[in-house]
């Protein structure tokens, strides 16, 4: 049985320090006039929020916050590689036969992301509906998880850290809710481990493809809804706004998939530099959410105090485009259940009748507000989706061996 | 004429300072093992920049050598926009019937790229050919000519701003010397002032198949589906769509969200360091930079005028509005001769 530690994130003093120094030493850009967010982060946003980095924010504050969750590490082995020590939220239910679940985050997200669920899945437990086990990681290279030293540490290879992390912890069956680069790993992990170990997977970025003539009925239909353009209104803005990202917003995708190196020199020297890089994400993938500047300056504090650096992190885009299991859209996977949650401001939000075929897909929520970071928009829709699935009389109720949610 | 004044560069001790300051609490990142260049600008070459940088290299030098070239600057109006003062060199030939050369950089050079050029063209009658007076701007947003304030500064405006500079200068017809940006610029500059640029020169040769020319179309044709392209075309075409594959995600961020880059360009000089420097490996043919003549470039963008962030903005302008990059070889643009050159494995050719 592997060694699970607990553990405690201890930012060392004179890392918080270095941070405030260079943010004293900030050049700030100029800004061309009523440029609004088009050019990218706007400087009146940055400045403020950097100002609140350096005067207001205590790293410490938060830091206590984060330890008074369950955390620990455990070491991890991937052939070839050098064994990483990977940190996670574990926090188990009352409940013995909870669900076991593995939430992975994406970039430039991070393992909190599943705080807000944590106390709403309490609740929804409370009042019949399915528990959870929750196992929560830091990604290898994010958060309080080792960097990785070696090239080609793919989504092959992170699927794997995610499975044998749950198997550490002795739960040999579970199931998986991701968005982001989760959403590509949990699906990876449906290729190389479901329907034996992973039973089923929410996602909430569904990078599907419209059905191929292989479904006659659904490309059928998929073609004369196209021809006549009959996609409801929310699809069709899912389309406009999936369109123009690509046209617009993928920039940053570009140069972290082939110059990562470069990339990181500006987000592990300036403080500023990394802050517009991920606020931008913040402000363009999210549905309006109303970012605090706490809350702003702890998931860029959580990149800027990293374990392996920030640099670090956007390697998974260099290395997600190779190895045996590179990111793709569309691919139907056998043996694991599918939820499909939809948000009208999703970067990539696609028609939910191509859902079908990415998997058995057994619950489907299109929802009326909230983006990318779904769990942290919109931690009710997201807690509603699991309840239903995995409750009684949902489509992947029991699909865990002895681990019905229920006594 | 009376507002073209001489132009000296003197960066404070205090900004020096300052940037000593920055150097000193340089945080890098860690590298994955033999990563080589696949990944970006390597960490050892960077941390040896950043020790000259910080120890033995010389500012002043450079500055020196900068101020010994003959600079001015000039006020000129664009218009919809603020007026701009524009740094540039002005090397007169004594031959009054020289022909007025305009040098147009690009990114991310400057116009220290005309130096070599300077030489060669001042004794160029001495070795047989004609007499040049030479124009080397700093475009503006680069280099010591302002900043521009206002959206929408593109391909159109970089080539107002140099024919006008040429017309104040005296000269009423021009020619052109231009890769990078200074391809596309002259390009359009070529549109819209054929009255006044009467030849192009350009190393970078962005251009489509040459529709309108039905030999040339068959015989591109034949070779194509023959595989009988020549060397120094399969390389130039395998350099092309390595440049699109691996090469061109600095175009795909620069042309969408220039502020979003320009904050680490402007604020960390490791990061500037670092971005140009990948291009000034990546985009040479075993051009064997010293460590001073790579601080020297790099310290043009971090001592420049308008900043190191706006300097980026050119490449979201240039994709908008009537005047694209891309409507330059689009275009057959008739009346206005045109040179090129195509360096074997130098640029995008």
């Amino acid at each position: 049985m592997a060694i699970i530690r607990e553990y405690r994130i201890a930012v060392p003093r004179e890392k918080i320090e270095r941070l405030y120094q260079k943010l004293d030493l900030t050049d700030w850009p100029d800004e061309l006039e009523g440029a609004g967010w088009s050019y990218g982060s706007p400087l009146a946003d940055v400045r403020r929020i950097a100002e609140y980095w350096k005067k207001e924010y205590q790293w410490e504050d938060a830091e206590a916050k984060m330890n008074k969750f369950p955390n620990f590490s455990t070491t991890i082995s991937i052939e070839g590689f050098d064994s990483l020590d990977v940190h996670f939220l574990h926090k188990k239910s009352a409940v013995k036969n909870a669900i076991p679940l593995i939430f992975v985050h994406g970039w430039p997200g991070n393992f909190l992301e599943v705080t807000k669920l944590l106390p709403l899945l309490a609740e929804a437990e409370d009042n019949g509906g399915p528990a959870f086990h929750v196992v929560a990681p830091s990604l290898p290279n994010f958060g309080f998880s080792s960097g990785v030293k070696q090239p080609g540490f793919g989504l092959k290879q992170y699927a794997e850290v995610c499975h044998k992390l749950m198997l550490a912890l002795g739960y040999s069956q579970y199931v998986s809710q991701g968005g982001d680069w989760g959403s590509t790993i949990t699906r990876i992990m449906g290729q190389m481990y479901g329907d034996k170990h992973l039973r089923a997977s929410h996602l909430n970025l569904v990078p599907s493809l419209p059905p191929g003539p292989k479904s006659l009925l659904a490309f059928v239909s998929f073609l004369s809804r196209h021809v006549l353009k009959l996609y409801t209104p929310a699809e069709k803005a899912g389309l406009e706004r999936s369109q123009e990202f690509q046209k617009s917003g993928m920039g940053y995708y570009a140069l972290q998939t082939t110059k990562p190196q470069t990339v990181g020199y500006s987000l592990a020297d300036s403080p500023v530099g990394l802050l517009a890089w991920m606020y931008e994400k913040l402000h363009d993938w999210t549905d309006e959410y109303d970012w605090q500047p706490e809350e702003v300056c702890t998931w860029v504090s959580l990149y800027w105090f990293s374990t392996a650096g920030p640099a670090a992190s956007v390697r998974i885009y260099y290395e997600s485009q190779r190895g045996e299991f590179p990111a793709k859209a569309g691919g139907y996977v056998q043996g694991v259940k599918l939820g499909l949650a939809y948000f009208p401001k999703e970067i990539v939000r696609l028609p939910a009748a191509w859902g079908p075929t990415l998997g058995p897909v057994v619950y489907t929520h299109e929802n009326d507000k909230g983006g990318h970071f779904a769990a942290w928009e919109q931690p009710e829709s997201i807690i509603s989706d699991l309840k239903i699935m995995f409750g009684k009389g949902g489509g992947a109720y029991n699909v865990v061996n002895g681990a019905s949610g229920y006594e | 004429m009376t507002d073209i004044r001489p132009f000296t560069l003197a960066i404070p001790d205090a900004r020096l300072q300052h940037l000593q300051e920055k150097l000193a609490l340089a945080t890098f990142p860690d590298e994955l093992e033999d990563a080589g260049w696949e990944h970006g600008a390597p960490l050892a070459d960077i941390k040896r920049l950043v020790h000259h940088w910080r120890t033995t290299y010389n500012w002043r030098r450079h500055e020196a050598s900068i101020n010994a070239l003959p600079n001015y600057e000039t006020r000129i109006d664009v218009d919809g926009f603020d007026t701009l003062d524009i740094h540039f060199v002005h090397q007169v030939s004594p031959n009054a019937n020289a022909i007025p050369l305009l040098f147009v950089h690009g990114w991310p050079g400057h116009f220290l790229e005309v130096a070599k050029l300077l030489p060669l063209l001042r004794a160029s009658e001495q070795n047989g050919g004609p007499a040049f007076h030479v124009v080397a701007p700093s475009l503006p947003n680069f280099g010591f000519s302002s900043v521009v304030t206002k959206k929408g500064f593109g391909m159109a405006q970089y080539a107002e701003t140099c024919h006008k500079l040429m017309r104040k200068l005296g000269y009423e017809d021009y020619v052109s010397q231009g890769g990078d940006w200074g391809t596309f610029i002259t390009r359009t500059m070529a549109m819209l002032y054929p009255e006044a640029l009467k030849a192009t020169h350009i190393n970078m040769v962005a251009c489509q198949p040459p529709y309108r020319n039905p030999l040339a179309l068959l015989t591109l044709g034949f070779k194509y589906l023959t595989g009988t392209f020549s060397e120094d075309e399969k390389a130039g075409f395998e350099r092309t769509q390595w440049f699109e594959k691996h090469g061109s995600g600095y175009f795909k961020i620069q042309s969408t969200k220039p502020q979003t880059v320009g904050y680490a360009l402007g604020d960390s000089p490791v990061a500037l360091l670092a971005w140009v420097y990948e291009k000034l490996h990546d985009w040479t043919d075993s051009y064997p930079w010293t460590d001073d003549e790579i601080l020297d470039w790099i310290s043009v963008y971090w001592w420049s005028r308008a900043g190191p962030a706006a300097s980026v903005r050119i490449y979201y302008e240039a994709v908008k509005g009537e005047y694209t990059a891309a409507r330059t070889y689009e275009t057959w643009i008739p009346n206005v001769k045109l040179v090129s050159q195509y360096l074997r494995l130098g640029r995008i050719a």
